[in-house]
C-alpha cells in the first residue's frame, strides 16, 4: 500500500514538475490570463459600489462587496478548470491518441497542469490581495484558522466539481465539433447562478432557490461565503453536502462519457 | 506620418474578402451558430442589467433604457472587432513569435493596413445588425425620437468609436514585439474593453478619469451612446471625430516604433 502511495507521489511530482516549467516559458501570458480573470468581478465590485453608495443592498454595505468580489476572485482563480478547451483540442487534432498510449490515465496530466497553474495565479492574486489590504481595510479578513480550514475544504471540493464538469464537457468533443459553445453556454448560466455577477442573496428569490438545486452555487458561492463569512451554521453543513452530491454526480457522468466516447473514438479512428 | 492609400490598395482588400466570403460561405451553419451565440450574450447582458436595476433606478446617473442603448453600441463595436480585428490584427502576436510577418512585409503593401484588414469573418457583421437594433427598440422604450442633428452626431461618435477600438488594438497587439513570448496579447483588450459595458458615469473618479484620457473606452461606448439619446449635445460628435483622430494617429506612431524592433524569426 505505501509502496503504491509513493509510486503516485512520485509521478505526480514529475508531472506537476513538468506543467510548472512549461508554465514557467509562458509567464506573461499567464498574468494574462490572470488579468482577464479578475476584470469581470472587479468590474461587478465598480457597479454594486455605486448601486451602494452610502448604504446597503439587502444587508451588503460597500465593504461587504469589496470582501466579497475579493474573495470571488481568489476562489475562482483556484478552482477554475480550462480543460474542456485542451480536450476538445486534443481529441478533434488526434492528440489524445499518443496519451492514451501512455501507461497513466490523460486525466492525470490534467489534474497536475491545474495544480501548477493554480498554485501560481492563486499565489499572485493572494500577494496582490495582501498589499491591497494593507491600505485598504475594507477586504481585510478575521484570521480564524478553523473557518479557513473548512474554506480550504470547499475550495478542494469545488475545484474537483469544476474540474470534473470540464472535463465532461470536453468528452463531447467526441461526439461534437461545438464541445467549447456547451461550455460557454455553461459558464454564462454560471454568471448567475454561480454568484459571479452578484451575491446569491440579491437575485430574484426564484432564482436564488432554482440556483439551488443545481450545482452551480457549489461551484464558487459556497467557498466564497464561507471564506467572508456570510455562511453560518446550517447553511456550511448543507453547503458540503450539496459539494459532495454533485462533485459524485459529475464523477458518474465523467465515467459515463469517458467510456462511451473512448469506444467511439476508437471506432472512428480504427 | 504618411499614410498612403493606393488605388491598388482597394482592389486587393477587395480581392481578400471576395475569397473570405467564398470560404466562408461554405460553412453557413456557423451563421446560425453566430447569432445563436449573440442572442443567448444580448439575454445574458439583459439579465444582468436586470439584476442591477433591481436594487437601484439608475447606473452611473443612467436609466435601465438608456443603459441597454449603450449595450446595443457595445455589441455592435464587438461585431466589428470580431469580425475585422480579431482575425486580422488579433494573429499579430503569433505571427511576430513564429516569423510569419516576413511573408507579410514582403508584400509590397501597407503591412499595419494589410495585417489590419486582411480577413472579414462575415458571419459576425451580424452583430453589428442586432446591436443597432436593440439600440433602436431601447431609444423606442425611451420614448425618444432623435433628430437629424443627433442621428449625425450618433453615426460620427460610433465611427469614431470604431477608430479608437482599432488603435487601441494597434498600439496593445504592437506590444508584441517588445513582449514576443507574449502569444494571448488579445486578451489584454477583453480585459480593458470590459469596462466599456456599462457607462463611465457609474465608475469612481479615478477610473473615469482613466476610461476617459488615458485608456479611453469611454469613447467607444458611452460617447455615442449619449448622443444618441440626447445626454450629451450633437457638437459631441465633431469632440469624438477629434478623438479618434489623435488616437489613429498615436496607434500609428507605436505601431511605427514597434516594427523597427522586428527582426524576423523565420530566418
Amino acid at each position: 500500500m505505501s509502496h503504491r502511495v509513493a509510486e503516485w507521489g512520485r509521478r505526480y511530482a514529475a508531472l506537476i514538475r513538468n506543467a510548472w516549467l512549461v508554465d514557467l516559458q509562458y509567464r506573461a501570458s499567464i498574468v494574462l490570463w490572470l488579468l482577464w480573470g479578475v476584470t469581470e468581478p472587479a468590474v461587478a465590485l465598480g457597479i454594486w459600489w455605486a448601486i451602494a453608495g452610502d448604504g446597503q443592498v439587502a444587508g451588503y454595505a460597500r465593504a461587504d462587496f469589496a470582501r466579497y468580489f475579493f474573495a470571488l476572485m481568489l476562489v475562482n482563480q483556484l478552482t477554475i478548470a480550462w480543460d474542456s478547451w485542451y480536450l476538445d483540442g486534443w481529441i478533434r487534432e488526434g492528440e489524445l491518441n499518443f496519451r492514451l498510449a501512455r501507461p497513466l490515465h490523460p486525466a492525470h496530466e490534467a489534474v497536475a497542469e491545474n495544480i501548477a497553474y493554480k498554485a501560481r495565479t492563486a499565489g499572485m492574486i493572494l500577494v496582490v490581495w495582501l498589499v491591497v489590504s494593507l491600505v485598504w481595510p475594507a477586504v481585510r479578513l478575521p484570521l480564524a484558522p478553523g473557518r479557513w480550514a473548512l474554506t480550504a475544504a470547499a475550495v478542494l471540493l469545488a475545484a474537483a466539481m469544476r474540474f470534473f464538469i470540464s472535463f465532461t464537457t470536453g468528452l463531447l468533443a467526441f461526439w461534437t465539433t461545438r464541445a467549447t459553445a456547451i461550455m460557454e453556454l455553461h459558464a454564462g448560466v454560471s454568471l448567475f447562478l454561480s454568484g459571479r455577477l452578484a451575491p446569491l442573496a440579491l437575485l430574484p428569490p426564484a432564482v436564488a432557490s432554482a440556483a439551488a438545486l443545481s450545482w452551480f452555487p457549489y461551484m464558487l458561492a459556497f467557498p466564497v461565503e464561507l471564506l467572508t463569512g456570510a455562511a453560518q451554521g446550517t447553511a456550511i453543513v448543507s453547503g458540503f453536502v450539496g459539494q459532495l452530491v454533485w462533485l459524485g454526480v459529475w464523477i458518474a457522468a465523467y465515467h459515463v462519457t469517458w467510456t462511451r466516447g473512448l469506444r467511439r473514438y476508437g471506432a472512428v479512428g480504427g | 506620418m504618411t499614410f498612403r492609400i493606393p488605388h491598388s490598395a482597394f482592389r486587393i482588400l477587395l480581392a481578400l474578402w471576395r475569397l473570405n466570403l467564398a470560404e466562408e460561405l461554405q460553412y453557413r451553419a456557423n451563421f446560425v451558430a453566430s447569432v445563436l451565440g449573440t442572442l443567448f450574450w444580448i439575454v445574458t447582458a439583459l439579465l444582468t442589467l436586470a439584476v442591477f436595476f433591481s436594487h437601484t433606478t439608475r447606473l452611473g446617473g443612467w436609466d435601465y433604457w438608456e443603459v441597454v442603448v449603450l449595450l446595443g453600441v457595445f455589441n455592435a463595436l464587438t461585431g466589428v472587432i470580431e469580425a475585422v480585428l480579431r482575425p486580422g490584427i488579433g494573429r499579430l502576436a503569433g505571427e511576430v513569435r513564429s516569423g510569419g510577418l516576413d511573408l507579410v512585409l514582403a508584400k509590397p503593401v501597407d503591412p499595419q493596413a494589410f495585417v489590419s484588414f486582411r480577413r472579414l469573418n462575415i458571419w459576425r457583421l451580424t452583430d453589428v445588425v442586432l446591436g443597432l437594433a436593440l439600440a433602436g427598440y431601447a431609444l423606442h422604450r425611451l420614448g425618444r425620437v432623435p433628430s437629424f442633428a443627433q442621428l449625425a452626431a450618433f453615426g460620427l461618435a460610433l465611427a469614431a468609436a470604431a477608430v479608437v477600438v482599432y488603435a487601441l488594438w494597434v498600439v496593445l497587439m504592437s506590444l508584441a514585439f517588445w513582449f514576443v513570448s507574449v502569444e494571448n496579447l488579445s486578451v489584454l483588450f477583453d480585459a480593458v474593453y470590459e469596462g466599456a459595458r456599462y457607462p463611465v458615469s457609474a465608475y469612481p473618479e479615478a477610473l473615469r478619469f482613466l476610461f476617459v484620457y488615458l485608456i479611453p473606452i469611454a469613447w467607444t461606448t458611452t460617447i455615442p451612446a449619449s448622443a444618441l439619446t440626447g445626454r450629451l449635445g450633437p457638437e459631441i460628435g465633431l469632440v469624438a471625430a477629434l478623438v479618434a483622430g489623435v488616437a489613429f494617429a498615436l496607434a500609428r506612431l507605436v505601431w511605427r516604433a514597434a516594427l523597427k524592433r522586428y527582426t524576423g524569426a523565420s530566418g
